[in-house]
């Protein structure tokens, strides 16, 4: 008996772009594992990697080197049957704001080759499942920054994907609106689907994710539970105090907390 | 096919939720013929222009409003504008085919372009101007300039994929300006200045317009009207070819 597919494996990724600059090397050959059922946070800091990895990883952009593979299935090769298996939720929500959640998550079902009937049901539970039948009917440009956010969490969800990938989705939301994503989020992971997730904020990846990864100049750098790295950092270092992911996160990618300006605090590089 | 059309209903909710990017399709055609009839019209009156076939000079130049017309089709602005907030990317995460993401819109273009040019027609017939080749004329007339519309949407929607730029796809919709003015648009070919005949033989659109005159000034006429639709076709399928080749290598 073989080792059963991981939900996502990365081997060796790697993505390049040639620019006007020269050759940009966005990530520069990334090794992932996510076990089926977990919640797997990536994170890194700005520009290090993350966005570009799960693009890749969701068929969005090519691969130059390495393989990808989701769901059990070669990205490259079997694209179309990776994009059955996968929801997504890219970086601010990419949404339709002319049309009305309902017409939207109605029309993703389509996309997925629901029925007309079909489709119409699944949005109509969608919006139960995500507290937005009220607006159901409203159009999309008038939705707060949240219920966008949960739109789109939705959508991703309309034919129950395997494998839910969902690249900041709590960026710019006030600390109540997290709350209710990290919920739909758990909520989610306890119906089977395995959740990768990219995130800037320390605290949602402690909250939330089995186990984690921090890539930094397009390389993975640390990867382990919350509390491995956590555990690893206080006894290599010797603290006196539990660390934190905070810690964990600045020791990984060479940042330095600095006090600047009474008590903003600013990370530098 | 199913993809294709959900997307073009989609992108027909889209035009009628913005009547005000329809408004003007409407209004600067008309302007157009308005203003190109009055300062031409009494140097050819139709009952001494022998290219006028009896009508009045507004029959000679409404296809060129009528292509104006098809020529301000949205698509592409839109298209820019759910790749720069990012729905184009989730569009291209579902498994729909790659060519409806294209064709989608391009078929919602084509309905509004058959509407419109139904309202320029029947406003032409309001004032005085007859569909020479009868009814079926009317539809060949309205078909082909959807055509059109279809085939200048879809090169605009490569400029968009391309540049994924709101003012690089205004602009280069600007440069596709002048082939619809290097045309036979104020008298016919044999009367243009030998320059400007080359210029409007080896512009494809002096083709469709010609047959869109032909339509509206003569019985049919099917060497003419077969040459507009033969244009239509061959541009149509090198666009399609080129759209899908674009969308499917976007990264």
């Amino acid at each position: 008996m073989g080792e059963p597919a991981a939900a996502v494996q990365a081997e060796g990724l790697v993505k390049t772009y040639r620019s006007r600059a020269g050759t940009v090397e966005a990530v520069r050959g990334v090794d992932l594992r996510v076990e089926s059922g977990e919640i797997f946070g990536f994170l890194g800091p700005n520009g290090a990697g993350k966005s570009t990895t799960v693009k890749m990883l969701t068929t969005l952009l090519s691969i130059t080197a390495g393989t990808g593979r989701v769901a059990g299935l070669d990205v490259a090769r079997e694209p179309d049957a990776v994009r059955r298996r996968i929801g997504v939720a890219l970086q601010e929500a990419g949404l339709d704001g002319r049309q009305t959640g309902r017409e939207l998550l109605v029309l993703q079902g389509r996309l997925f080759d629901l029925s007309a009937h079909d489709a119409s049901g699944r949005a109509e539970e969608l919006l139960e499942l995500v507290e937005l039948t009220d607006a159901a009917d409203r159009r999309i440009k008038s939705y707060s920054g949240g219920m966008k956010r949960r739109l789109d969490l939705a959508s991703a969800l309309v034919h129950e994907p395997e494998v839910l990938f969902l690249d900041e989705p709590t960026t710019g939301l006030d600390p109540a609106s997290r709350v209710t994503v990290w919920d739909e989020v758990r909520r989610i992971n306890e119906r089977g689907t395995t959740v990768f997730l990219t995130t800037q904020y320390l605290e949602e990846a402690d909250q939330l994710c089995d186990r984690l990864a921090i890539i930094d100049g397009g390389r993975i750098v640390r990867e382990g539970t919350p509390s491995q790295l956590k555990t690893e950092l206080r006894e290599r270092l010797g603290l006196g105090r539990a660390a934190t992911l905070d810690d964990v996160f600045l020791d990984a990618t060479g940042r330095a907390r600095t006090h600047v300006a009474g008590e903003v605090q600013e990370v530098k590089a | 096919m199913t993809h294709a059309l959900v997307l073009a209903q989609r992108a027909l909710r889209e035009g009628i939720r913005t009547p005000e990017a329809i408004v003007p399709t409407l209004f600067i055609p008309l302007f157009f013929l308005v203003v190109n009839v009055g300062q031409a019209a009494r140097i050819f009156p139709g009952s001494s222009t022998a290219f006028l076939h009896g009508q009045g000079y507004g029959a000679f130049q409404l296809p060129s409003s009528m292509l104006l017309a098809a020529s301000f089709g949205s698509a592409a602005l839109f298209l820019v504008e759910e790749i720069e907030g990012g729905y184009f990317d989730k569009l291209r995460a579902t498994p729909v085919h790659r060519r409806a993401i294209v064709v989608g819109r391009l078929i919602a273009e084509g309905i509004k372009a058959l509407l419109i040019a139904s309202v320029l027609v029947l406003l032409g017939l309001a004032f005085g101007i007859r569909i020479a080749s009868g009814v079926p004329g009317f539809v060949l007339l309205i078909v082909l300039t959807a055509g059109w519309a279809v085939v200048y949407a879809g090169f605009m929607q490569i400029i968009a994929l391309k540049t994924r730029s709101a003012a690089a796809t205004n602009s280069a919709g600007l440069v596709f300006f002048p082939l619809l003015f290097l045309t036979p648009n104020f008298v016919p070919r044999n009367l243009l200045t030998h320059p400007m005949e080359i210029a409007a033989t080896f512009n494809p659109v002096t083709y469709v317009m010609e047959a869109l005159r032909s339509l509206i000034l003569q019985r049919a006429h099917w060497e003419t009207i077969g040459l507009g639709y033969l244009v239509i076709a061959v541009a149509a399928a090198v666009m399609l070819a080129v759209s899908v080749r674009v969308v499917r290598t976007y990264d």
